[in-house]
């Protein structure tokens, strides 16, 4: 189990277990959390809560881990919350391997950066792309589409004015 | 070796176990092999596969993102397109967080009637995996046999819902029509075929000399290796891990079916193929079951903060007009909060987790799709084998790059 001196709140929200940690210490969490029989991460990433006003956020980026036994069968959530200038947190892949692909996806999407990760770019944007598109403050559309007329426009705009 | 399209080949300089240059191989993203659009850096020793780098998200179309502009509702339809090959069981996912959240439970018709569309979708889905995987390792009869039975699944999903192939069947609260008595009809005339057509394909595949020299020892995954790669679905339990979310964790009355689950102990090429033929005579046992137990009673819930009125009550009721306008522009609201549910697709494990901020348009929708965690597993089945092999493991894998980039 996770010492009490990690755990900051607890609870149960939709019958789902979760449970909140301090970001620098999360990968003693994790670890403590494996050895109990948690082998299995479902799945990890990220909240946007920028200008969330339904509940009281202690930062506004939170990270999330889903964590499966596969024998009990029993879930666990692990948040921890990364404040919004240059959120940076622990990679956990080599506790967890199918970690690699989703922090590189939360890098990806959102800026977190995860120390010590193997090669921490870009994976479903083009590496040359600006911006975290899952960012609350990033526009739904807007942007220039390639190949299109917009975007001949837009190119050719600096020379004919 | 030499290029063709969708494959360049560069040398790097390092020196492989035979004395030759190691190359380096691009393999797609415009590929018919890659179920998709997938792209390969691939470092050969002579043949051999010595690394392996996939890069992906050609089809990223940004679903997530979306989401989070659309009303509640709204979602539904987006959640279709990213794994494109079960419609039915995305929108189940999203379908069954969103009533997780909201404390909601469906009617039995309307829970039988989505196992139904679950387990007809998983039927399709493997049918095109059967189809294509032949077609590559040889065996090019497959795909007119399976697309053959895909074609009746079509028409029983246009007959339920009015599209072939993204269905939006499946909606919070319950689901979108009544089956009609033709439906019925048709499937039941399916699920006294389907065993029959699925001995046929084993007739073409199982004993096949060429389909099992393409298949067995390739692609060796260990239940250990599987486990801690997270992998799930046919990929788990060709590994000989007994784990499927309608059985360890059973969701929209699946506990009350009676079916096995499908494993095999080969961990290879091979096995995940014994998997999934399994499975599709245990999706026609679960439909047989479906079908002559289907519950009579309403298909969604009796909430009219989350559902239309009815038609008829339109012209008699000023509630019901409101409610009519109320839910058409506003939509409805989901308690601030998140929750995560899982079920089980052609793929493996299929998870939506939404977050909800209280208002009428969730605030993070996150899809854990099974493609994109099976193929971090790419690597480790295909290490050592031959390039030839590549293309046997990579369909075995059964990834939809829609739903790995979604």
């Amino acid at each position: 189990m996770i010492a009490d001196d990690l755990v900051i709140e607890k609870g149960v929200t939709a019958r789902d277990q979760w449970v909140t940690v301090p970001a620098e210490r999360i990968r003693e969490v994790l670890n403590a959390l494996k050895s109990d029989g948690y082998r299995l991460l479902v799945f990890l990433t990220c909240i946007d809560h920028l200008i969330d006003t339904s509940r009281e956020f202690p930062a506004r980026f939170e990270i999330v881990y889903q964590l499966r036994d596969l024998d009990r069968p029993a879930e666990i959530r692990v948040r921890t919350f990364l404040s919004g200038d240059s959120p940076r947190i622990d990679s956990v892949h080599d506790i967890f391997p199918p970690a690699n692909w989703e922090e590189r996806e939360t890098y990806d999407m959102f800026g977190v950066v995860f120390t010590n990760h193997p090669g921490l770019t870009r994976i479903l944007m083009p590496d040359d792309w600006v911006g975290h598109p899952l960012r609350r403050d990033y526009p739904v559309g807007g942007e220039v589409v390639e190949f299109s007329e917009e975007h001949q426009t837009w190119q050719t705009a600096p020379d004919e004015a | 070796m030499i290029d063709s399209p969708g494959v360049t080949v560069t040398r790097t300089g390092e020196h492989g176990a035979f004395g030759g240059e190691l190359l380096t191989v691009n393999f797609g993203p415009h590929h018919p092999s890659t179920h998709g659009v997938l792209r390969l850096i691939v470092d050969l020793d002579g043949e051999q596969i010595k690394r392996i780098q996939p890069v992906i998200g050609y089809l990223h179309t940004g679903i997530e993102k979306q989401m989070e502009a659309l009303r509640w509702q709204q979602g539904v339809v987006v959640t279709d397109r990213h794994d494109y090959l079960s419609p039915p069981i995305n929108n189940l996912a999203y379908a069954l967080a969103v009533e997780k959240l909201m404390g909601v439970e469906v009617p039995p018709r309307a829970q039988a009637l989505r196992v139904i569309m679950s387990e007809l979708t998983r039927l399709s889905s493997h049918l095109v995996w059967m189809g294509t995987s032949g077609l590559e390792l040889g065996a090019m009869s497959m795909l007119m046999y399976c697309f053959r039975e895909r074609e009746q699944i079509m028409d029983l999903n246009e007959e339920i819902s009015g599209f072939r192939m993204h269905t939006s069947y499946i909606r919070p609260g319950g689901v979108f029509a009544d089956s009609t008595p033709r439906f019925l009809e048709m499937l039941d005339k399916f699920v006294r075929q389907m065993p029959g057509h699925i001995d046929e394909y084993e007739d073409l595949l199982t004993m096949n000399p060429i389909w099992r020299a393409r298949t067995i020892g390739i692609g060796r995954l260990p239940a250990e290796d599987a486990k801690v790669l997270g992998a799930t679905g046919p990929m788990l339990r060709g590994s000989g891990v007994a784990w499927d979310l309608r059985k360890s964790m059973p969701y929209s009355g699946y506990e009350s079916y009676d079916f096995e689950v499908a494993v095999s102990n080969d961990c290879d090429c091979y096995g995940r193929y014994l998997v999934r033929i399994k499975e599709m005579r245990e999706a026609v046992k679960i439909l047989q079951q479906a079908l002559n137990r289907l519950p009579d009673g309403p298909i969604n819930v009796d909430d009219r903060k989350m559902l239309p009125p009815p038609r008829e009550e339109l012209e008699t009721s000023m509630e019901a007009v409101i409610h009519h306008f109320k839910l058409f522009t506003e939509g409805y609201t989901v308690p601030a909060g998140d929750a995560y549910v899982a079920v089980e697709s052609g793929r493996g494990e299929n998870g939506c987790y939404i977050v909800s901020d209280g208002t009428h348009k969730p605030r993070r929708v996150k899809f854990r799709s099974a493609s994109f965690v099976n193929l971090q597993a790419l690597e480790r089945m295909a290490l050592n084998h031959m390039v030839a092999d590549m293309i046997a493991i990579i369909g075995t894998a059964d990834t939809v790059l829609g739903d790995c980039d979604r």
